[in-house]
């Protein structure tokens, strides 16, 4: 993607020109100030929550759980990949149980997991740890399965042991694939800690927002969602910044083919 | 992947799957405490059977279809038309870029407690929150699609003297139509999530508030029979996607498989 500074400017000026407009049609009650409040008040009570530590404490306990769950995941799923995507009889074994659960859309988990764990911390890092399985899951299997066959040949040539080529080889070769679904993973489990925050919890910043809007504080509703799209926003950068260290011998890979 | 069965039985697979729904059976079966969180296969199914033949799960199934149909449909028409317009006209992409990665890495729920309060709890609702949820990758790889047609088809369009309507029309949307497809197949799984979502939030009937309401009247195996029926709707779904996948991109492939490699 090309990167002119002018049209950075031009969408900033957008933006900027957004909240003139929103509060001039909530201010001339274009809309029911009552769900539509000025720009102006919800930017006042962001600012409150921020210093008063509310949000943060919230956002805070959501990332908690969120971590928690997306971790699990990685550390359970991203071996379950590469012995799948290594060894076909695991893949056979699992194959089966895998199509039939992955169709299960996530949110529906929330009941179930409520049943067992409760409302819980451990309810939300379940729900978290389930639905982030299947990107990571498939993907690392992917990305192992479709490793140039060279490679691995190669090591074999060389006597680098089993677990050596697992490391050395295998790990770094399907590294960008298992990247991707570290990646949709970590979308996921930003929706699906607010989903399950919001179906069954007291705190967190998904109840949060649903709460501010059934006690009819609808700017702090609007405040909590501005704070998880700067949450999402800081989290995508973050993992991109992360992608680009550990991946750099990558990029440098492919811009020299070209 | 796809019509695996076809090519050969994987019978170590489900033989697997076999052993875990006995263990599922018998374990539950011993233990009266663990039935009750997890009842045995056998009952969950025939309460499937029992809610069938009673009439009363179909309703909330078709509900969610109905939802999620509308949902689905219509952000692919918005969400299409407009990748097109913002693909091809840099300068209206450039105004609008920011405000769309401002909007876009929100979790797309955080927007069901606004549309209550704006449409209430009803089917507009529902729809609505889908709609939103299902534009934003269709309409990133709508956008990606077109900015990635070879400039010569563009060209050569331009100098036939082509209108900048037909061009949208007959190079742009067929140039990016692999791209928009992958959209429009990220965006089921989510908006099958939206639907169940605010279901649960409002409920109001539709498969996620008859899940959640069994759960809460601690009708457990109704609970699994309304989770067994959701999976099978979203597997259906994905199924029906493929095909039409591959009956509309016959000319793509075909392209691709004589091109040179």
């Amino acid at each position: 993607m090309k990167w002119n500074k002018e049209s950075k400017l031009n969408g900033l000026i957008v933006l900027l020109a957004v909240i003139p407009i929103w509060e001039l049609v909530s201010r001339g009650e274009l809309v029911n100030p009552l769900f539509f409040p000025p720009m102006s008040k919800i930017l006042r009570s962001f600012f409150l929550l921020v210093f008063s530590g509310d949000i943060p404490y919230q956002i805070l306990l959501s990332l908690k759980r969120a971590a928690a769950g997306y971790l699990l995941a990685a550390i359970v799923f991203i071996p379950l990949g590469i012995a799948m995507g290594l060894f076909g009889w695991v893949h056979r074994l699992l194959e089966i149980i895998i199509e039939m659960a992955r169709p299960i859309p996530p949110p529906v988990v929330v009941p179930v997991a409520m049943l067992f764990f409760g409302l819980g911390d451990e309810m939300k890092v379940f729900v978290i740890f389930f639905s982030c399985a299947w990107p990571i899951l498939l993907n690392t299997f992917d990305g192992v399965r479709n490793i140039d066959r060279i490679l691995i040949n190669t090591a074999r040539t060389f006597r680098v042991s089993r677990r050596g080529a697992i490391l050395k080889v295998i790990l770094p070769a399907a590294s960008p694939q298992i990247m991707t679904g570290l990646r949709i993973s970590l979308a996921v489990t930003l929706i699906l800690v607010v989903i399950s925050e919001m179906v069954g919890s007291t705190d967190g910043i998904g109840y949060f927002i649903l709460d501010s809007q059934r006690r009819f504080k609808v700017d702090q509703m609007y405040a909590g969602m501005l704070s998880l799209a700067i949450l999402g926003y800081t989290l995508n950068q973050l993992f991109l910044l992360f992608y680009s260290s550990v991946l750099a011998w990558h990029k440098g890979l492919i811009s020299k083919q070209r | 992947m796809h019509f695996a069965w076809k090519e050969k039985l994987n019978l170590p697979g489900l033989a697997t799957l076999a052993a875990l729904l006995l263990l599922w059976e018998a374990s539950t079966r011993l233990s009266p405490t663990l039935q009750f969180y997890f009842p045995p296969l056998s009952q969950i199914l025939l309460s499937l059977f029992d809610l069938f033949l009673a009439r009363e799960v179909v309703g909330h199934c078709l509900t969610t279809l109905g939802r999620f149909l509308g949902g689905y449909l219509l952000s692919a028409a918005l969400a299409v038309s407009c990748g097109i317009a913002l693909g091809y006209f840099r300068r209206t992409y450039n105004l609008c870029e920011v405000l769309i990665e401002f909007l876009r890495p929100m979790p797309s729920v955080a927007i069901i407690p606004v549309a209550i309060l704006f449409l209430g709890i009803g089917d507009r609702m529902v729809v609505a929150v889908t709609v939103y949820a299902c534009t934003w990758p269709i309409l990133i790889n709508t956008i990606d699609g077109v900015r990635n047609i070879d400039g010569t088809l563009i060209d050569t369009g331009r100098t036939f003297g082509l209108s900048r309507w037909t061009i949208l029309r007959k190079i742009a949307l067929p140039g990016a139509s692999p791209y928009i497809l992958t959209g429009l197949r990220i965006s089921l799984p989510i908006g099958l999530i939206l639907v169940t979502t605010s279901e649960m939030v409002v409920g109001g009937g539709g498969l996620g508030f008859f899940i959640l309401d069994e759960e809460r009247s601690l009708r457990t195996s109704n609970m699994y029979a309304g989770i067994i029926l959701v999976a099978l709707l979203g597997y259906l779904l994905n199924r029906l996607f493929l095909v039409f996948e591959s009956k509309a991109m016959v000319w793509h492939r075909g392209m691709r498989a004589e091109g040179p490699v």
